[in-house]
């Protein structure tokens, strides 16, 4: 049984190179998303306060007064929902997207030894921060992977199988590994990765004798209030044990 | 710097947990699927993007709301019960699915609003939940994975709303949620009340019209009700205040957020009695109407948004007064056609059927029978 196993782990082993990266990708930007949906309630309040004073102003206008008819609710939904997604999709392409830049055989790249030395002679905004930015994403990232799990477990066994009871503490179970097994297997690899990309940008930056700082600011500063979202629901987390 | 580990098998476990995630969970998952669907011309079944929000509930993108059926009043008992804005919804919801779209026994049992009303009470008791979110979510997954979802998102913290639970079940529930909202956002319609005395004439109705200052044909968002400056108006049903302002357009107005993805907006007031976030009990005085904004005369412009759209609200209001109900304008989907002539919208016969009938007073969504 084993041997079997090794040698599946063997044979998916050989293909490493193509789902490791796109797993990590695909596990910063369900964390990414699980923070948009929280701030998309909050952007909906602010296109409204922002609609309020434009209408104030637009509607002493002839010219720009049907502007205020045309944006009525079903505008601020839209355009509050457009904010959240191109939200989501810029911290896609600038925190997740990186990680497509996973390799396991990059020989020429820098041990973690020589980054993290890096990281403490040389700080920089994207250094610090992007490592626990990814971090609080893939944690995100995981627990919503873990629900998936444990809901379509539940519902599947519960349907077919078996009582309410022991539908729940399977798919309880099932949910609390699947999330560990992410965790263990790509989570810190994710935050890694982060750290890595981070210390590229940065040297790539003061070997152009370019201010090293800087480097990666916006893509942080747009990241980081997602992050901070996130962080603040992660009661949600006590869940598995409530 | 990063081993290369032996369990091959596990990490591609982990990460095809990953991709399953992004695939249905987020929008850039759903754009790789409508690419994927696109390129070997398979049906896509993705949702549009901006529906990936709030558990993809009241969504005016995602939750087509039916057309309310006309409902036979001679069948509901005398007396109300308790549920029976949310029976209505319910049974209008169900009515309105296909054969195949739910075959549960439940569900099938949903033969008339009362009937509804009464299954959705009994699901609320079984669940031990006090609002109608988890019994209407019951009635079209049930009971078992209802109060999964209830004791999640009571772990999690969350209120027992129909957006919190919608977050704990999986995509296969996906109709069922669609389902669920589009009930809770008609049963809240229902329980509406009016927000003047209900003999109010008239003077504009809901639907195209030639705008009585600009000219140009648009459509009227909602009604607009003649009333002396000063005259007090009253909130729909319980909410909270969304907006309360002030422009040269719509004059003072104010918008009150009523749950379930119902809204009402009170237009052209003298005076707002709210401020912006204040809790509004059903019945209570928000606003004197007046004359401000573009007006032509002293009126209040009432509005009814369900999932975001403008809605005829004479298609919610009790419907037990009228003895003949035309067939209504579709609710949530597109707004009635341009009519040749101005002035004739799609509640404009609703309007001359209340205008001739005449009905009591109605306010704070309690409802009587005559």
């Amino acid at each position: 049984m084993i041997t079997l196993f090794r040698r599946i782990s063997g044979f998916f082993a050989f293909f490493r190179w193509l789902f490791m990266p796109v797993g990590l990708l695909a596990l910063i930007a369900v964390g990414v998303h699980a923070a948009a949906d929280v701030v998309d309630d909050q952007l909906l309040v602010w296109v409204e306060g922002l609609d309020v004073w434009l209408d104030g102003y637009l509607a002493r206008s002839e010219q720009l007064a049907a502007w205020v008819l045309k944006v009525d609710a079903r505008e601020r939904t839209v355009i509050a929902r457009v904010l959240a997604v191109s939200w989501e999709l810029a911290v896609d392409a600038l925190i997740a997207v990186p990680a497509l830049g996973y390799d396991e055989d990059a020989g020429a790249r820098a041990s973690l030894r020589q980054v993290l030395t890096r990281l403490n002679q040389a700080p920089t905004v994207m250094r610090i921060l992007r490592p626990i930015i990814t971090g609080i994403f893939v944690v995100g990232g995981a627990y919503a992977v873990s629900k998936l799990v444990e809901s379509t477990l539940f519902v599947a066994l519960v349907h077919k199988l078996s009582t309410p009871e022991s539908s729940s503490a399977a798919a309880r179970i099932a949910g609390v590994v699947a999330m560990l097994t992410v965790l263990v297997s790509h989570g810190w690899r994710a935050v890694v990765r982060a750290l890595q990309h981070a210390d590229d940008a940065s040297e790539a930056r003061r070997l152009k004798k370019q201010r090293v700082w800087s480097t990666g600011l916006f893509g942080t500063a747009l990241a980081l209030p997602l992050a901070v979202a996130l962080l603040l629901q992660a009661r949600a987390l006590l869940s598995f044990v409530l | 710097m990063f081993a290369r580990a032996q369990r091959g098998f596990v990490d591609f476990l982990a990460a095809a947990l990953c991709v399953w995630a992004a695939a249905y969970y987020t929008p850039a998952g759903a754009l790789v699927r409508s690419a994927i669907a696109r390129l070997i011309s398979s049906v896509d079944e993705t949702r549009p993007l901006l529906a990936y929000y709030s558990g993809g509930v009241y969504d005016s993108h995602d939750v087509q709301v039916p057309v309310p059926p006309v409902i036979d009043t001679t069948a509901l008992p005398s007396g109300l019960l308790p549920g029976s804005a949310i029976g209505r919804g319910v049974w209008a919801t169900v009515s309105k699915l296909p054969p195949s779209a739910n075959q549960r026994a439940e569900v099938k049992a949903v033969t008339s609003p009362a009937e509804a009303a009464v299954i959705i009470d009994r699901l609320k008791r079984e669940l031990g939940v006090e609002t109608d979110d988890a019994a209407v979510l019951s009635l079209f997954t049930s009971t078992p994975v209802a109060a999964y979802a209830v004791q999640r998102a009571r772990a999690e913290g969350r209120p027992i709303t129909l957006e919190s639970l919608a977050l704990q079940l999986p995509p296969t529930s996906r109709a069922a949620i669609q389902a669920a909202s589009a009930s809770l956002t008609l049963g809240t319609a229902y329980s509406l009340g009016w927000p003047v005395v209900t003999s109010t004439p008239v003077t504009s109705p809901f639907g195209y019209r030639i705008h009585p200052i600009t000219g140009a044909q648009q459509l009227h968002s909602g009604v607009d009700l003649a009333l002396a400056i000063g005259t007090d108006v009253r909130v729909v049903a319980d909410g909270v205040v969304r907006r309360a302002s002030e422009d040269d357009l719509n004059g003072r107005l104010v918008i009150v957020d009523h749950g379930h993805g119902v809204a009402t907006a009170y237009c052209h007031n003298t005076e707002l009695l709210v401020e912006n976030g204040a809790h509004v009990k059903a019945g209570q005085v928000i606003s004197r109407s007046g004359n401000t904004g573009r007006s032509t005369g002293p009126h209040l412009h009432y509005q009814l948004n369900l999932a975001s759209k403008p809605t005829d609200p004479f298609v919610f209001r009790d419907q037990r007064t009228v003895p003949e109900l035309p067939s209504a304008a579709p609710v949530g989907v597109e707004p009635p056609k341009p009519p040749t002539q101005p002035g004739r919208g799609s509640s404009a016969e609703l309007k001359a059927i209340f205008d001739k009938v005449g009905t009591k007073p109605d306010i704070g969504g309690t409802e009587t029978l005559p």
